[in-house]
């Protein structure tokens, strides 16, 4: 009885100190990552809303494929689109994607976050240029979807990473339904 | 007596070399070593964890009763593990991004228990240190080995440190246009171990005639 008391103790001394080491850690590092995601988040932001601004970041989106969303005003103040952040599924697992649109859900830009595709493959998606094939479509025009959608050019930008495409295409395609939803409110 | 110390820190490099000899910790190592860059953050994470788990469970080695010593293990390498994760989350999260769920696992890298269990807990602090620099240099050399042949192949560009104006990445003519994909992917990884593998094999057999 007296050996299992020690045992357990031993066990619970080594996780308090490697509990307290790990807290001072984490508080020597915390504001440092914050301050990183956050600047990831802005720059993604100010990339996206071209000319317009940002307003306030609305959380309750009531779908769980839009993580948040931001009105975005031009300079007098009216509304002109909205930001989504969205989220969805890769080859390699969940992505997240910073995509803007107009009231009308046409794509004006975006930007894909955080990912692990292939590199070579579907990483080529974070490469300047690949988001061109959505830009514009959205509204009067439909997004493309399947890759026989998209002109040969295109086509073969995303040869070899179908996934990649149809997660970012859906989800985008998804996002436009969305700020149709919303009604420009 | 200071030759069997230094033997101790050479022996991880070949003789006993995790990756090849040994094959400890292959999960990361085929999956981070498609570019360079990884691969030497990979063992520089490798190295830290492994030199202070190995220092703290040589040191705690009379305290820690025999009957719990896995979970204490597990414990100590995990604390080392979460710092290395925070610190390079806030100081090189290019690097954080890059390793993705490898660098959590670092935890249950076969390496870092099976040095625990096979050396740390047998030996002097000293030789504890030395065993953990050893094997993680000689993780970090094979899996630069691998991700160099890799990377070179399969994408045509070497992934360095950006510095200065260097941007990091030297690409190479031919291979860059036309790189064989295969080797960027999974299996890729798995043909070049393979053929590593038997590469040291008939070095060493040849070696003992």
């Amino acid at each position: 009885m007296k050996k299992m008391f020690q045992v357990g103790l031993t066990l619970a001394l080594i996780c308090a100190v490697g509990a307290t080491l790990l807290a001072f850690v984490n508080g020597l590092t915390a504001p440092k990552i914050a301050e990183y995601e956050n600047s990831v988040l802005v720059q993604a932001l100010k990339e996206v809303s071209g000319e317009f601004i940002p307003g306030e970041k609305v959380l309750e989106t009531g779908d769980n494929q839009i993580s948040a969303y931001y009105r975005l005003v031009d300079t007098n103040g009216n509304l002109v689109g909205y930001i989504l952040q969205l989220v969805s599924n890769g080859y390699g697992g969940g992505l997240s994607l910073t995509v803007s649109y107009d009231v009308s859900g046409t794509v004006l830009n975006a930007k894909l976050l955080t990912n692990s595709e292939t590199p070579g493959l579907g990483k080529k998606a974070e490469a300047a240029g690949y988001m061109d094939k959505f830009i514009g479509k959205g509204g009067t025009e439909n997004i493309p979807l399947k890759k026989d959608q998209l002109d040969k050019a295109d086509a073969d930008s995303v040869g070899g990473a179908t996934v990649t495409f149809t997660g970012i295409s859906k989800a985008i395609s998804h996002g436009s339904q969305f700020v149709h939803g919303l009604g420009g409110k | 007596m200071a030759s069997r110390h230094i033997k101790e820190l050479t022996k991880g490099l070949f003789k006993e070399n995790p990756t090849f000899i040994i094959m400890l910790g292959l999960c990361p190592t085929l999956s981070v070593t498609t570019q360079v860059v990884n691969a030497l953050g990979m063992g520089a994470g490798v190295l830290f964890v492994l030199v202070f788990s190995n220092i703290f469970i040589s040191l705690l080695k009379d305290a820690i009763p025999n009957s719990v010593r896995i979970p204490c293990y597990v414990v100590i390498i995990a604390a080392f593990t979460s710092m290395v994760e925070m610190v390079m989350h806030a100081y090189v999260p290019s690097l954080y991004k890059a390793l993705g769920v490898y660098l959590p696992l670092i935890v249950v890298n076969c390496i870092i228990l099976g040095r625990a269990e096979a050396f740390a807990n047998k030996n002097s602090v000293l030789d504890s240190a030395l065993d953990g620099i050893g094997m993680s240099v000689g993780f970090t050399m094979s899996l630069t080995l691998i991700s160099l042949i890799r990377e070179v192949l399969g994408s045509g560009t070497i992934t360095l440190f950006a510095m200065g104006s260097f941007d990091g990445v030297i690409e190479i003519p031919v291979l860059n246009k036309y790189p064989v994909r295969i080797m960027t992917l999974a299996a890729g990884a798995m043909l070049l171990m393979g053929y590593l593998k038997a590469f040291f094999n008939w070095k060493t057999s040849r070696k003992r005639g």
